[in-house]
């Protein structure tokens, strides 16, 4: 009997520890094809010595070569060099926009749940208010009435991506706020600001993060999709959208002008997701 | 069972002239809920004097709790104090805007919770909480704090080394709530409120707990205020007695005479609820004779 059971238990942890096991798995392929990428908008442009901007129309749409390790486009620029200097387009105003929007919505969300009142109110209709409109719409919106630019769409993404952070950050300080060790501290006499960066701060990491690991490979996508359409990275930039765009005409007889960028933009969102997936198994707490 | 609104019995000690660490006059606090007021506590008054232990007893809902909280100023956002002075030292508290009065809490009024898990931050030492609750009354140095919080821990008769670095899931109860009373006495304030320090507590924790609290006042020479619901174990810790039943105050009398002149029937009831061993004896041996 004692054996039967150590069996049936063996193998249901077993099989528990192999599906936890599967899931870091895939969250290690994940960061691994990040990084990939991250090294590539480092070390590429010192691995491939040519300029992703300089038009040399005698060297147009080459095939793949020593000099060009995956061919030339239509304006006879490293396709290479350009993927490499649109990663660093890409991915580095994508974690300017995501820090700028952790840096507004995390403090305002902070006083306001901490504060309540009047302040709290105002701010919060003016968070609906503003998170009614999708995203999307008003990074075109937005970009179309300010002209279309990398600037002008960080500016859109930021001033719509930054109100998830006060609201989460909100209810979390609201539901902290109350519970007695907040209350042992301020009959300890310590001040609202010290309760706020030592007991209140920790509590709403973790969300933080799993929200941000969300949020980035969005942020990515809304950029490409934007430059593909033409609002963002204007050329001669090279980024990863706008390199979609002009690959278009040419997808019948240089398809690689389009795989290329279009593989690098999933790569980056697909890595973002299976990394996300494997910061919320660990960080999201359900509290009791 | 004649409980006339407003009477109470009072037989104070003879009156000395040192100004009382605290006074209520006549307090009133009241709840809103909407459009509906409900009075929890009903012209209360009682003074402390410096050094004296005053018990408050009651049972729950009898409106200590709240009494404790408006003097510190930390009652919830639907309750307040409609009429009536709160005084430390002579000023008035009530009445001072809410940065002063946090000036207050901790240093001239010190708190122990009922609850000792919640006295501290779950997700921080022991150690860093007491320096920071230090360093934020006080400009010392983080060494010198660190000196003074492991020695008061030591006073409290706690392994101090290893509760300033443990976390509060890592002590068990009696220890927490003795880390607490000493994190409150550690910034020697003048009045000391311990809302039901041993309720969560198993009898013999409970008992280091009040003795430990004695000894703390001995050595700061603070008022404490004790808030209980049992009568007779306050009354061998206390000077004076004060009984409250729903939000007013019964009955007065220093520790050592309430048994005998116990005078309001709630007392009474108190007292006869719990008999202490020796009366128990008392009433055994009576039964014995009686069948004898």
């Amino acid at each position: 009997m004692r054996t039967v059971i150590t069996g049936l238990t063996r193998s249901k942890a077993g099989r528990k520890r192999w599906s936890r096991s599967r899931r870091s798995r895939l969250t290690t392929v994940g960061i691994s094809i990040l990084a990939v990428m991250v090294l590539l908008a480092f070390i590429g442009p010192l691995m491939v010595h040519n300029d992703p901007l300089t038009v040399n129309m005698s060297e147009r749409l080459l095939a793949p070569s020593w000099q060009y390790p995956i061919g030339t486009d239509h304006l006879g620029r490293c396709l290479f060099s350009r993927l490499a200097a649109g990663a660093q387009t890409t991915l580095g105003i994508a974690a300017l926009a995501l820090a700028a929007v952790m840096i507004i919505g995390i403090p305002i969300g902070l006083l306001e749940g901490y504060k309540r009142g009047r302040a709290d109110a105002v701010l919060m209709r003016m968070v609906d208010a503003i998170g009614a409109f999708p995203d999307f719409i008003m990074a075109i919106a937005f970009t179309g009435f300010l002209g279309p630019s990398l600037t002008n769409l960080m500016l859109s993404i930021i001033l719509v991506n930054w109100i998830g952070y006060a609201r989460v950050v909100r209810s979390i300080v609201l539901s902290e706020r109350e519970k007695e060790y907040v209350l042992a501290a301020r009959a300890a006499g310590c001040s609202s600001w010290t309760i706020i960066r030592r007991h209140l701060l920790p509590n709403i990491i973790s969300p933080v993060i799993v929200l941000a690991a969300l949020d980035i490979g969005k942020i990515i996508l809304i950029i490409a999709s934007l430059s593909y359409v033409g609002l963002g990275g204007q050329p001669p930039s090279p980024e990863w959208g706008a390199m979609l765009n002009d690959g278009r005409p040419y997808f019948q007889s240089n398809p690689s002008l389009m795989i290329y960028p279009g593989l690098a933009i999933m790569l980056v969102v697909i890595s973002c997701n299976l990394i996300s997936e494997g910061v919320r198994d660990r960080l999201d707490v359900k509290s009791i | 069972m004649n409980q006339a609104a407003g009477k109470s019995i009072k037989r104070e000690a003879p009156i000395v002239s040192i100004e009382p660490v605290l006074q209520l006059e006549n307090l009133y606090i009241c709840a809103d809920k909407g459009k509906e007021h409900r009075l929890l506590v009903k012209d209360l008054s009682l003074v402390i004097r410096p050094g004296e232990t005053f018990a408050l007893v009651g049972e729950s809902g009898s409106g200590k709790s709240v009494t404790a909280s408006a003097v510190l100023g930390l009652l919830p956002h639907n309750l307040q104090v409609t009429e009536g002075h709160i005084l430390l030292s002579g000023e008035d508290i009530g009445r001072l805007p809410d940065k002063k009065r946090r000036k207050l809490r901790g240093s001239k009024i010190g708190f122990v919770f009922q609850d000792y898990q919640s006295s501290f931050t779950p997700f921080i030492k022991l150690g860093a909480q007491l320096i920071e609750t230090l360093r934020s009354h006080r400009s010392c140095s983080r060494k010198e704090a660190k000196q003074a919080a492991l020695e008061w821990l030591e006073q409290a008769g706690l392994p101090a080394e290893r509760v300033y670095e443990s976390y509060p899931f890592q002590l068990s109860g009696g220890q927490l709530q003795r880390a607490a009373m000493a994190s409150a006495m550690m910034l020697e304030p003048a009045l000391l409120i311990a809302d039901e320090p041993t309720t969560a507590l198993d009898v013999l924790a409970g008992e280091r707990v009040l003795d430990l609290l004695a000894k703390l006042q001995a050595k700061t020479a603070c008022a404490v205020l004790l808030i209980s619901h049992d009568l007779r174990h306050v009354m061998k810790r206390a000077d004076t007695v004060a009984v409250m039943r729903h939000g007013q105050l019964l009955e007065q009398n220093r520790a050592d005479r309430m048994e005998r002149d116990a005078g309001h029937p709630y007392t009474r009831m108190l007292l006869e609820a719990k008999p202490d061993l020796m009366e128990l004896e008392r009433m055994h041996q009576s039964t014995l004779s009686a069948e004898a």
